[in-house]
């Protein structure tokens, strides 16, 4: 009886002990010089990471809580599993899976906001050291004595991708007839190569960088088969900011990058690391009401700084070509674009604005259409023509209703800015000006709005582009997401814009 | 499945060797000299065909040893020794498997004993239930237990609840111990189980019958005959807790230097690529596994003296 509750009792002491000894923390990797929250609790970020990663990750998070003191808690494990547990648990900041297959999924269930690209895989033949078989091409693949292993086009991102390149040029299913084996995970193809359980197997590059005693071929067919991996916030995030520090980390060209270069993966682009990167966007100022309020918040969400400067396109292209470069341009009208096209090669149209004639509320002159503004004694004003592209488009709409002649001498104010026109109307010294219906957006109670009607040249495009040249082209893509965000969308609609751009698949 | 697994739990439970005063029995007397000739001839077969498919498994085993000891090198071992990551998780893997395989018993032995002896209503019913564990896919098992934590009940969630109370539980190390319990725990009571049915229960009649109560009669009666259960079942939940990782991964995560076990550390191993060295851990594993098996089998002996 007494040794029985003796041993009862060494256990139990014993579970204490060891519960005790478990819940000290162990050596585990703290920053050197711990950042703090503003509570002064120390900050940390979760990121939920591939396996495959974790090589690159771990350095990775060495290198930045040494040099920015946030504590990153990594937790790995296969993508879809991860996915689950954010799914359920709601937790994690960050989500880097082995491709961007599972952050499509994610962003489809809405649990991702931003996604920012990492680095490109490319799908190669892994064959054992020295290429025994002779492997060179698709044909050598379903030679009889090749054992070939692949991946589960329904579990492995590398199957998929493989079984679509293929299937489009009609040689998937010869391929997969002659398979020994169909494995679930990437990993399990090259290992089986690497212990000789297998002759070749087609696996993405990066994976390989570790197997010391397996070589890649590459094969013209695979060409197209490539798979992104990109980093993810996870949508619940209670700390955006701190999160997005640490994703922008990992994507800095000379910082992440370079490590994920380091172990074998193919990247390209990304922003320069900076502490607080500076992002300048030069913007005409028609478009200043609609996308203030949505840079403001992404700056806030970021935790970087938005120089923006609002400006007549015409002073703002002279500026860049006088060798101001901003990073990126948001233009009035597609002209004003195509003057620094050497430095914004890709510019995407947005939105559109129309042109209108604005007078004082009840239409006092009674102005009717581009005609009437030619009366005798009115006083009108416009945009300069070569400040801005409000007037350009104004020439060019007095033009094609032939009334440039008549109008012109009534002119008394050419103004580099709409914003000027409506202040003039407000304090009485104009009777009539044209600018753009979002011009009038916020003075609806003093202004009217008359439509000019069949003249196609009177509506501006405003295209939005990033330079070539910016250290920042992730970050300003971000801020141009969000201004294509549905919200942004609603602003620009009250501000008197009809938006233009198609919803992009990514 | 349940089946096999109990099947293994009493031939756990039975492995010391029967005392010789059996085994004399067997032994021939002068009288039937001839008779013992013809019974060693034919004992000859008996025990080649019993040996030999005996054999077999046990070959197997050793060679799969053998394969990885050939597959790594010694430096390989001692790199993998030497991180102190994988010093962590061997920490936290002696430290939560003792843990899990402590708390199991003590769930084991009431419960198992229970089952065993009394029959109430419903009580297949707990049978089965018990079972669960042992038929989930441990995916599955990870994943109710993180559904479990974070279900919202109106604006009640057990995780916060025990957050704010400073014991989180999720992607922590007692994830890792309660993903452990939660499936050894259920190979524990099926063996206590059995070894309370192979304990008569008449021998606590009498003791009650001298007096005892129902508890001093299990304390001094039952309990040391049911020692020897009591360390297999200990041994087996120790066992499946080593090797535990679906539910650890899903529930505890894989943080290094905090929830990682050896376990999880082959599978991230692996996910890398690093084959030399997750076959290093897997041989500390085994060796871990042994030692403390053999610790546990000198605790038995021990005890019977």
């Amino acid at each position: 009886m007494n040794r029985t509750l003796i041993w009862i009792a060494a256990s139990f002491f014993a579970l204490i002990g060891l519960v005790y000894a478990m819940s000290r923390p162990g050596g585990s990797t703290v920053p050197r010089q711990p950042k703090l929250n503003a509570d002064g609790s120390e900050a940390s970020i979760m990121l939920f990471c591939a396996a495959s990663n974790r090589a690159v990750m771990e350095a990775i998070k060495e290198r930045y809580e040494d040099e920015c003191g946030t504590r990153v808690d990594i937790q790995y494990g296969p993508s879809q599993t991860l996915l689950s547990s954010i799914e359920v648990a709601g937790q994690g900041d960050l989500f880097l899976p082995a491709d961007d297959s599972y952050l499509a999924m994610a962003e489809e269930k809405g649990f991702v906001a931003e996604t920012i690209p990492i680095a490109k895989m490319r799908a190669v033949v892994a064959v054992a050291k020295g290429n025994p078989k002779g492997i060179k091409s698709l044909a050598d693949l379903k030679r009889d004595d090749v054992r070939l292993v692949l991946a589960n086009p329904e579990t492995a991102a590398i199957g998929k991708v493989t079984k679509d390149v293929l299937s489009a040029q009609s040689k998937w299913s010869d391929l997969e007839a002659s398979t020994v084996a169909v494995r679930a995970t990437v990993n399990e193809v090259v290992s089986d190569i690497a212990i000789g359980a297998a002759d070749a197997g087609i696996v993405y590059d990066a994976v390989l960088h570790t197997f010391e005693d397996v070589d890649q071929v590459v094969i013209d067919d695979l060409k197209e088969a490539s798979s992104t991996i990109a980093l993810g916030v996870v949508k619940s995030t209670e700390q955006p900011t701190t999160a997005l520090h640490f994703a922008r980390y990992v994507t800095a060209q000379d910082r992440g990058l370079e490590l994920y270069e380091q172990y074998g993966f193919g990247v390209e682009g990304g922003d320069q690391w900076a502490e607080t990167p500076e992002l300048s966007v030069f913007a005409g100022s028609m478009l200043r009401p609609a996308i203030e309020d949505t840079i403001r918040e992404f700056e806030e969400r970021e935790g970087v700084k938005v120089n923006r400067v609002y400006n007549g396109c015409g002073i703002l292209v002279a500026q860049m070509k006088a060798g101001q470069k901003p990073d990126a341009y948001f233009a009035c009208d597609l002209e004003f674009m195509n003057q620094v096209h050497d430095l914004f090669p890709e510019p995407v149209s947005v939105s559109n604005n129309e042109l209108v004639i604005l007078v004082q509320r009840g239409n006092p002159k009674n102005i009717r259409s581009l005609k009437d503004l030619s009366r005798e004694g009115l006083r009108v004003g416009i945009g300069h023509e070569k400040q801005c592209a409000m007037g350009w488009i104004t020439q060019n709409t007095f033009r094609e209703g032939g009334v440039q002649q008549e109008i012109m001498p009534n002119v008394t104010v050419q103004t580099p800015t709409g914003d000027m026109l409506v202040n003039q109307l407000q304090t009485g010294s104009l009777d009539a000006a044209v600018a753009y219906l979002s011009n009038a957006a916020g003075a609806a109670d003093f202004l009217d709005a008359i439509r000019i009607e069949g003249i196609e040249c009177s509506t501006a495009i405003q295209p939005w582009a990033v330079a070539k040249e910016s250290p920042y082209p992730q970050l300003a893509s971000r801020l141009f997401e969000r201004i294509c965000s549905v919200e942004s969308q609603d602003t620009f609609k009250s501000e008197g814009f009809s938006w233009q751009l198609e919803p992009a698949g990514r | 499945m349940s089946q096999s697994d109990s099947a293994e739990a009493t031939a756990f439970s039975s492995t010391t060797p029967t005392p010789s005063h059996q085994t004399k029995s067997v032994a021939a007397t002068p009288d039937d000299a001839p008779k013992s000739r013809v019974r060693k001839r034919s004992d000859a077969p008996f025990f080649i065909v019993m040996s030999g498919i005996s054999a077999t498994f046990i070959l197997l085993i050793v060679l799969l040893l053998v394969a990885d000891l050939r597959f790594t090198s010694l430096s390989d071992f001692r790199d993998a020794l030497s991180k102190p990551e994988i010093i962590a998780a061997t920490r936290l893997t002696i430290t939560s498997c003792s843990v899990a395989a402590i708390l199991s018993l003590w769930v084991a032995v009431p419960l198992g004993y229970l089952l065993s002896r009394y029959r109430f209503p419903l009580r297949w019913l707990i049978d089965t239930i018990v079972d669960i564990p042992i038929v989930l896919p441990p995916l599955v098992l990870g994943l109710s237990l993180l559904i479990l934590f974070h279900q919202p009940i109106g604006d009640w969630q057990l995780e916060r609840f025990l957050g704010d109370r400073g014991f989180s539980v999720t992607y922590r190390w007692p994830a890792v111990v309660l993903a452990q319990f939660s499936v050894a725990c259920a190979f524990a009571v099926r063996t206590m189980r059995v070894t309370f049915d192979q304990i008569d229960p008449r021998t606590e009649d009498v003791a009650r019958t001298l007096g005892c109560t129902r508890g001093q009669a299990f304390l001094t009666v039952t309990l040391p005959q049911a020692r020897r259960g009591m360390i297999a079942a200990t041994t087996i939940a120790w066992a499946r807790s080593l090797g535990e990782f679906g539910p650890i991964l899903v529930f505890a995560g894989a943080t290094r230097m905090r929830t990682e076990v050896l376990s999880t550390t082959v599978f991230l191993e692996l996910s890398v690529g690093e084959l030399d060295s997750a076959v290093a851990v897997s041989l500390l594993m085994v060796a871990m596994a042994i030692v403390v098996l053999l610790i546990l089998r000198l605790l038995g002996t021990g005890l019977n003296t």
